[in-house]
């Protein structure tokens, strides 16, 4: 480690590089594809629609891009935004650099209410429909049962808690596993799902989640503070003034809610949760103050980037997010952690 | 005034007593020390002075406020604590660090004002921590770092701070470095300090009372110079000890038996 925390400076830079990356990966989004349209045409586009200038694009060109492009790339920057605070709010909340979003039961839950939803179609229950809600529901459901088992964070420490989301992750995940097994026609389709995707994305997936989604991340970044002061322990936070089981409540709500929205919509996308916000923290430091909201800018721009080579790298056919993120973060995670151990030496 | 009352105070853990029916009253502006053997329940009584254990019987008041009826904040801006182990966050500021005293001034998600960036230079300055502000907490000395903690303390801007062996991991120098710091705030500031030490000499040198705890119970509760030279001390220790005059200074020496 260096001598001393991050510079301010050091941390604008960070952030000024961040914001540049999200922008590259924002218009990249847009402009590619197997149709191939340039981006100064949908730039052109971008600026006629706020009165500068005219469209060249045609009416298929501008259907591609805003139809099909637009509201994908727009839900991968709210999947990426919330999955990488959630995951650092949850870093933070339980002092445990392997928590993720996924940790209390969200993944479980979601991945069973989809799989009952995707199983039950033919008994004529409409699976897109049906698929997002039931996993909404379930992963709710899975973290309240978790919150309940836990002790309610009242006589509980984090470790309870986390041992409770494992015991319901593990029941939830028995039941999907044999829900999946128990019809084989389905068994691609509920696979696919859990590994993640955002080829469903519609304006109205957007407008569905984006309300439920901006406000947790508002809440996650706003608990920075109290995640600082809870990284000297429980009771050494409560002693400071810190009503650490509201703090930990309020996170929880905030963080599994948004999760919970984004998962119904996309299903589970891994990896991004966990190693967005450690590859900030390698950035920028420990402060959350500073980790949550570059995580956020981080990890919308990473969405963007990963589903834009999910998609085109085996076009027509795609890749699975939840393998891109992994395929992409995992190598970047290695570079900067080495990186900063040989700035250190 | 009494600044800290306890009465009548349990703690039990399941069948196990480790505080049994403690009542005792420390006044405004005085030190005062727990001492004891080991398991003697001291760590469990300050504690629940600081309010981070519930008390199973019985009751605290500080300043004439029951302890379990204040809110974590209203209890932070009362009481701070110095804990035996603290938690230093590798990758935090020393100034980060200390302004965690301010947190119960703030909102749950607001930023410290003015008047806290106040407090906690004030604090830097009188600790003379002022030249460690950016440094890593993890980089500091043990000596450094102590003085860092009871900074974080002061922060707190309370009547009372609770510490609990403030001085283990400490050698000498700075050992008395920092009881000078604590003694020098409570002459100067007016500070109420309930401390647990291990070390009779020290805490007969720079306590004004100390309180005699053995399985939970109180044995002795006198000025510092009687207690370092009674009968209960080594009793109370299964030891024989000598108290050496030292240039008018009690020193307390264990014998060899």
């Amino acid at each position: 480690m260096t001598a001393n925390p991050p510079t301010t400076r050091r941390v604008a830079v960070v952030t000024a590089l961040t914001l540049v990356g999200l922008v590259v990966a924002v218009v990249g989004g847009l402009v590619i594809g197997p149709t191939s349209i340039g981006a100064t045409r949908v730039v052109g586009d971008v600026m006629s629609r706020v009165g500068l200038g005219h469209s060249t694009l045609t009416s298929l060109q501008s259907t591609i891009i805003w139809q099909l492009r637009a509201p994908r790339m727009v839900l991968g920057l709210l999947a990426g935004s919330m999955l990488a605070v959630a995951g650092g709010t949850y870093q933070g909340v339980f002092r445990n650099p392997l928590a993720d979003p996924y940790l209390l039961g969200v993944a479980a839950g979601a991945g069973l209410g989809a799989t009952f939803a995707i199983v039950q179609v033919r008994d004529g229950l409409s699976t897109p429909t049906w698929t997002p809600l039931l996993a909404f529901v379930g992963a709710i459901a899975a973290v309240t049962v978790t919150w309940l088992v836990g002790g309610r964070g009242l006589y509980s420490n984090a470790a309870t808690l986390i041992l409770a989301g494992v015991a319901v992750s593990a029941l939830l995940t028995s039941v999907q596993t044999y829900l999946q097994q128990s019809s084989l026609g389905s068994m691609t389709r509920v696979y696919i799902w859990l590994l993640g995707s955002l080829a469903s994305a519609s304006w109205s997936s957007v407008d569905l989640v984006a309300p439920y989604v901006a406000i947790c991340i508002i809440v996650c970044v706003l608990a920075g503070r109290a995640l600082d002061v809870m990284s000297v322990g429980e009771d050494e936070s409560r002693s400071l003034g810190l009503p650490v089981r509201r703090v930990r409540l309020i996170v929880i709500i905030a963080s599994s809610l948004g999760t919970a929205a984004i998962v119904s919509v996309a299903g589970l996308i891994g990896f991004v949760g966990i190693i967005v916000p450690h590859i900030v923290r390698l950035l920028v430091g420990t402060s959350y103050r500073r980790i949550l909201p570059i995580s956020v800018i981080f990890g919308a721009g990473f969405m963007v980037f990963a589903d834009t080579i999910a998609r085109t790298v085996l076009a027509p056919s795609e890749l699975p997010l939840g393998v891109v993120t992994a395929l992409v973060g995992a190598p970047v995670f290695v570079v900067i952690l080495s990186l900063r151990r040989r700035s250190a030496l | 005034m009494n600044s800290v009352e306890i009465r009548g105070l349990s703690v039990r853990v399941g069948a196990k007593t480790l505080v049994d029916g403690v009542s005792l009253d420390v006044d405004a502006g005085t030190w005062c020390t727990v001492i004891g053997p080991n398991g003697a329940g001291k760590t469990s009584l300050v504690e629940v002075v600081a309010g981070i254990r519930p008390a199973s019987e019985g009751s605290v008041l500080i300043s004439g406020r029951p302890i379990a009826r204040m809110s974590e904040r209203e209890r932070a801006r009362s009481v701070a604590l110095v804990p035996q182990h603290p938690t230093v966050p590798s990758g935090m500021s020393v100034y980060d660090y200390v302004a965690l005293g301010r947190t119960a001034y703030h909102g749950l998600f607001r930023s410290a004002g003015e008047g806290d960036r106040r407090v906690v230079e004030s604090v830097l300055e009188r600790l003379s921590l002022a030249e460690f502000r950016e440094r890593d907490v993890a980089t500091l000395s043990g000596g450094e770092r102590q003085r860092m903690v009871l900074g974080r303390a002061l922060a707190q801007s309370t009547t009372v701070i609770v510490l609990d062996e403030p001085i283990t991991g400490l050698d000498l120098r700075h050992q008395m470095e920092l009881l000078e710091l604590l003694k020098k705030e409570v002459l100067e500031c007016g500070l109420t300090l309930v401390a647990t030490l291990h070390d009779l000499t020290l805490a007969g040198q720079f306590a004004d009372r100390l309180v005699l705890l053995d399985r939970g119970r109180v044995v002795l509760d006198a000025p510092a110079g009687v207690v370092v030279r009674s009968e209960e001390l080594a009793q109370t220790y299964g030891m024989r000890l000598r108290v050496v005059d030292v240039e008018g200074s009690d020193v307390v020496v264990p014998v060899r038996n």
